[in-house]
């Protein structure tokens, strides 16, 4: 994969998969107009870091669509390698590709969490925040595959259920149909099994019956007089598909390379580019500065971290190593510190919670921020990502 | 213990807290329910709790306990998922979710619109119990689920979705150390309190198992009112289970005190033994301990000695300290309350001056139902309605 050098390719080209692999970078037409027209109006030689900065102040002061979308053609790359180091690291049916879409698709999540006024740079934060997203996401689907549909009726939330069957193409009232179904189908059959609730076998009629009989009472008042009724065959209908959709919605195929943007009028975008004008420039200054003083501050962010890891026994310190550097699994962290399995999600836990209170205190006599729960939720994310990035320097500079 | 079927753990993202589910956790639940979706809810919130609550004793420096007494969760949970614990000073409600996608936080609004029942912290926690492990997925405030919440009329429940989570339950802990001054609730308005009959009415209605929504079968200002009533919402999960009147008065002079009224502490009382003069007192009557700022109480409801030749039965409270060489201090209270929690004419004694005991002699018709209390608060404290 050839990197991309200008910054208008860096803000507007795609990544091309084939056969599981990188085939070339595609240009999205808009995007290279909108960036294009913001390197004009701008007189100064910026970085591809400042650009990063800039587009997300834009996303997150107008949430405008153009942001996001230069900010994932940004991040392409970085999305890359996590899926390309990951599909090898971890054995699994899923394609690179599939790991890309996985971890490109939840880029508003990666956005959210970011905070410019703490965190060292975009990159760096999306490295670590598309690899914690792949890793959740392959759990939850191998979890989802091990239960049976009547297993993973019970263990999807509402919000999965409705985003499935919308996903699924089904209409909205229909959905409402099916979601009132499928509450009656989880108060009326939530199985007894207490341990082995993944492989819940499908009803017995008699179950069927109740289920269709308290949907049949309850839709008039939840969902109208003009709703349908329903037959035991129907309401399993309804389940079965319901089952699917969520299913489906678990793999979802992946998106097409050449729209990489949700069809908007772009004529009506056209008109409200960000980018042009004066309030950019401002802006870019004030983003400048920043840039500059966030460096500081991410070095003697990193100063604390290190003379606190420093501070740690060996014990834990070995605890941080393994699991940062995501070379051994809870299990083998366990044995290898002759501990309980669980005590090691409890030390790290412990571990992390006194960093974040060193890291709280030190900021507020040395860098005199406000704190809020924001600002520490913030940090505890800073304090992960170090971690993280700490220790795969470590491992690659020692191997 | 651990599954074999381990396939996924190593994908675990350990910076959200994990705990192991306590082998004690899996015996099924001691309570009855009306529905295989209550039971459920139920165990899962025994679940959450037995795994959670152990960790936060041994790891957060402060006292940490359930917000009631444990023997009112099933009628809590018969109707809402949830439970409400206390950290120090501060309210959490932990939300439990077998959801494996883990895409949003639902909270039954009577956690969030109900005064006596608002929290300060939700906590979304995903349990799998085939692994055996509960993860915290986040948390967010009153405030956030109030104002940032979507309301689902439908379901009677705000919903976050779980990106607007704070993610690391360790900043809970370090804004408290740190001393940060949050005010993480927003103001609640209070709910009307339910006329009697009106109350009797609905739990008649709603006490009926075939209504297997109750929550959503009347509005939620009626609704809430009722389940936030703990002497009605009691009685209402009696009913759904088909168990007979578990308060009344007479029946247990009569037959023994019942199964729930003895989880929440009565019983008959001890047979009193002098020591060699041969008589022995037999109290009619019952009781239970009470803790009152610290100290150990008895209340003991039986006839009272005026009543002797009346047709109507007369019936008396009484409050002493457990230790017979204390007294009830001033300012102690003992009062007693309609069913409806109104006041009557002397339905209270308190001490002026420190005395031996309080008590309250009360004339009521048969069936009607009577709300003991006391001030200063006991532990622990919640309305019963016993009936006569």
């Amino acid at each position: 994969m050839q990197p991309r050098q200008r910054l208008v390719d860096i803000f507007s080209t795609f990544v091309q998969f084939e056969a599981d692999d990188f085939k070339r970078w595609i240009v999205d037409a808009r995007l290279k107009r909108s960036m294009g027209s913001c390197l004009e109006t701008s007189d100064r030689g910026a970085s591809d870091q400042f650009w990063a900065l800039y587009w997300h102040k834009v996303w997150e002061t107008q949430q405008h669509p153009l942001a996001t979308a230069h900010i994932t053609a940004y991040l392409q790359e970085v999305c890359y390698w996590v899926a390309r180091k990951m599909s090898l690291n971890l054995t699994m049916r899923q394609s690179r590709a599939d790991l890309f879409q996985t971890a490109i698709a939840r880029i508003d999540t990666v956005l959210k969490r970011f905070n410019p006024q703490l965190s060292s740079n975009l990159k760096s934060y999306a490295e670590f925040a598309f690899g914690n997203i792949i890793k959740d996401t392959l759990r939850k689907n191998q979890e989802a595959d091990i239960c049976t549909d009547w297993a993973l009726l019970n263990k999807a939330s509402q919000k999965r259920v409705i985003d499935a069957l919308t996903h699924g193409g089904l209409e909205a009232r229909l959905i409402a149909t099916y979601v009132l179904a499928w509450k009656c189908f989880k108060e009326l059959y939530s199985g007894t099994e207490v341990r082995n609730t993944r492989k819940l076998v499908k009803p017995e009629p008699a179950t069927w019956q109740a289920i269709a009989q308290l949907y049949t009472t309850e839709r008039l008042s939840q969902l109208g007089p003009n709703s349908p009724a329903a037959s035991p065959e129907i309401v399993e209908q309804w389940l079965v598909t319901t089952a699917k959709a969520i299913r489906a919605f678990l793999y979802p195929s992946p998106m097409s390379m050449d729209q990489p943007l949700a069809a908007d009028d772009s004529a009506s975008l056209g008109d409200r580019l960000p980018g042009a004008g004066e309030d950019s420039l401002l802006t870019e200054l004030v983003i400048q500065e920043e840039t500059e003083q966030r460096r500081t501050q991410m070095q003697q962010i990193s100063d604390v971290l290190s003379g606190a890891i420093a501070q740690l026994d060996a014990d834990t310190q070995y605890l941080l190593a393994s699991y940062y550097s995501e070379n051994l699994t809870q299990q083998q962290i366990a044995q290898a510190l002759n501990i309980q399995q669980y005590t090691v999600s409890r030390r790290l836990s412990s571990t992390r919670k006194a960093l974040l209170k060193q890291l709280a205190q030190w900021s507020q006599t040395t860098l005199h921020i406000p704190m809020t729960p924001d600002v520490l939720s913030s940090m505890s994310t800073i304090i992960d990502e170090w971690l993280s990035a700490h220790y795969r320097t470590t491992e690659s500079s020692s191997g | 213990m651990m599954s074999h079927n381990a396939a996924s753990s190593h994908l675990l993202n350990l910076e959200h807290l994990l705990l192991e589910i306590p082998e004690s956790a899996y015996a099924l639940p001691s309570h009855a329910y009306s529905t295989s979706g209550a039971l459920r809810r139920a165990h899962l919130n025994q679940m959450a709790l037995e795994s959670f609550l152990p960790w936060v004793r041994a790891e957060q420096d402060q006292p940490a306990r359930l917000a009631r007494q444990s023997a009112t969760w099933p009628s809590i949970w018969e109707f809402v998922n949830g439970t409400a614990l206390t950290v120090g000073a501060q309210r959490l409600v932990l939300v439990p979710s077998e959801a494996i996608d883990g895409d949003e936080l639902r909270v039954a609004q009577e956690w969030v619109d109900l005064p006596n029942w608002v929290a300060d912290y939700y906590v979304a926690v995903y349990v799998n119990p085939d692994e055996g492990y509960v993860q915290v997925q986040g948390y967010t405030t009153h405030r956030q689920l109030k104002e940032r919440g979507t309301y689902d009329a439908g379901d009677r429940a705000y919903t976050l979705s779980t990106d607007d989570l704070i993610p690391d339950l360790n900043v809970l802990w370090v804004a408290q150390d740190l001393g940060l001054q949050t005010v993480p609730q927003a103001t609640v308005a209070p709910l009307a309190p339910l006329p009697l009959e009106q109350a009797q009415a609905l739990i008649e209605r709603l006490g009926n198992p075939a209504v297997v929504f109750p929550r959503q079968a009347v509005p939620f200002p009626l609704w809430g009112a009722l389940l936030a009533h703990d002497g009605w919402r009691k009685r209402l999960y009696e009913q759904r289970q088909g168990m007979v009147e578990q308060w009344s008065l007479a029946q247990w002079l009569r037959a023994g005190i019942s199964g729930m009224a003895a989880e929440f502490g009565w019983a008959k009382p001890q047979l009193q033994l002098a020591t060699g003069l041969g008589t022995r007192s037999a109290e009619v009557g019952v009781c239970r301990m009470l803790e009152i700022e610290g100290q150990a109480y008895t209340l003991k409801i039986g006839p009272s000695p005026e009543s002797t030749g009346l047709e109507t039965p007369v019936w008396r409270f009484e409050l002493a300290p457990v230790d017979g060489t204390q007294q009830i201090p001033v300012g102690m209270k003992l009062r007693l309350l309609t069913e409806d929690l109104q006041t009557f004419d002397n339905n209270e004694d308190g001490a002026i001056a420190p005395v031996a005991t309080l008590y309250v002699d009360v004339m009521a018709a048969p069936g009607e139902g009577i709300v003991w209390a006391v001030e200063p608060t006991p532990e622990a404290y919640e309305p019963e309605v016993l009936r006569f």
